[in-house]
C-alpha cells in the first residue's frame, strides 16, 4: 500500500464522516463548517484521481466563494438561535432514514451487479494525458467540444447575478 | 487499491446522506447545503469514471456543474433571504405561501 492509497483512504473516510456531521449537527454554522471540511476532502480525492484542476477549482469556487456566501446568509438570518427545532419529529426521521438507506442499497447493489466497472474497458483517447497535462487536456475539450455549453454557463451566471441584484434591491411590500 | 470502487461507493453514500439531510432537516440553509452535497456526490462519480476511462470529458462536465451550482446557490440564497425578511420564520414546515 503506497502513500497515495493511505491518503485516499483517509480522505474518503473523513469525507464520509464530515458529510454525516453536516446532517447530524444541530447548529447551522457548524453544519456549514463541516461541509467546508467535506469539500476539502473531496478536493484531495479529485487530485488523487488525476484531476488536479478540479481539486483547485473545488477549493476556490466551492470551499471559498460558495461557502462564504452560505456563511453570510447564516449570519444575516441569525440561524444559530434556531437549534431547538432543527431536527424533525422522530417518526419522520425514521422514515427518511429508511428511505435513504433503501436508495443507498439500490445504488450499491447496482454497482456490485455490474462488477464495479470491471467490464468497462478504458475507451478514452490515449493521447489525452491525465497526468501533468491535465489542465491543457481539459481546456482543449472544454473550448473545442463544449464551447457552446461553456458560453451558455457564462450567460447563466450573468443571469443569476442580475436576478440576485433585482431581488436584493426590491422594496419590501407591506 | 480499487479507487474506482471506493469512489463510486463513497459517491453513493454521500448522495444518500445528502438526500436524508434534505428530508430530515427543517432548516432551509442546511437543506440547501445537503443539496450541494448531492451535487458533489455526482461530481465525484464523474471524476472517478473519468479517471477509469482515461478521458477528460467527465472532468469537463464537472467544471460546468460547478459553475451551474454556483449560479444556483446565488439565486437560492437570495430567495431564502427574501422570504425570511418578510416571514421572520426559519422552519420550512410553516411556509406554505408557494402552495398551488
Amino acid at each position: 500500500m503506497g502513500l497515495n492509497d493511505i491518503l485516499f483512504a483517509v480522505l474518503a473516510f473523513s469525507a464520509l464522516a464530515s458529510a454525516l456531521a453536516v446532517v447530524m449537527t444541530r447548529n447551522t454554522v457548524h453544519a456549514a463548517l463541516h461541509f467546508v471540511g467535506h469539500l476539502l476532502c473531496l478536493a484531495g480525492i479529485y487530485s488523487l484521481l488525476h484531476a488536479p484542476l478540479l481539486g483547485v477549482l473545488q477549493v476556490m469556487v466551492y470551499a471559498g466563494a460558495v461557502m462564504v456566501l452560505f456563511l453570510f446568509a447564516v449570519m444575516i438570518l441569525d440561524m444559530g438561535e434556531q437549534e431547538h427545532q432543527a431536527v424533525a419529529a422522530s417518526k419522520m426521521q425514521l422514515g427518511a432514514a429508511v428511505l435513504a438507506a433503501l436508495v443507498l442499497a439500490c445504488l450499491l447493489a447496482g454497482l456490485l451487479r455490474h462488477g464495479f466497472g470491471d467490464a468497462l474497458a478504458p475507451a478514452g483517447d490515449p493521447a489525452l494525458d491525465l497526468g501533468e497535462g491535465n489542465i491543457a487536456a481539459v481546456a482543449r475539450v472544454l473550448f473545442r467540444d463544449y464551447a457552446l455549453a461553456f458560453e451558455t454557463v457564462g450567460v447563466l451566471l450573468l443571469t443569476a447575478v442580475v436576478a440576485v441584484m433585482v431581488m436584493a434591491k426590491r422594496k419590501l411590500e407591506s | 487499491m480499487p479507487t474506482l470502487e471506493i469512489s463510486l461507493a463513497l459517491a453513493g453514500a454521500v448522495f444518500c446522506i445528502g438526500a436524508s439531510g434534505v428530508l430530515l432537516r427543517r432548516d432551509p440553509l442546511v437543506m440547501f447545503i445537503c443539496i450541494e452535497m448531492m451535487f458533489n456526490a455526482a461530481n465525484l462519480a464523474f471524476v472517478a469514471l473519468s479517471d477509469r476511462f482515461k478521458s477528460v470529458q467527465g472532468q469537463t462536465l464537472v467544471f460546468l456543474v460547478i459553475a451551474v451550482a454556483a449560479a444556483e446557490v446565488a439565486v437560492g440564497l437570495s430567495i431564502i433571504i427574501a422570504i425570511f425578511r418578510t416571514e421572520k420564520d426559519v422552519n420550512v414546515d410553516h411556509l406554505s405561501e408557494l402552495k398551488g
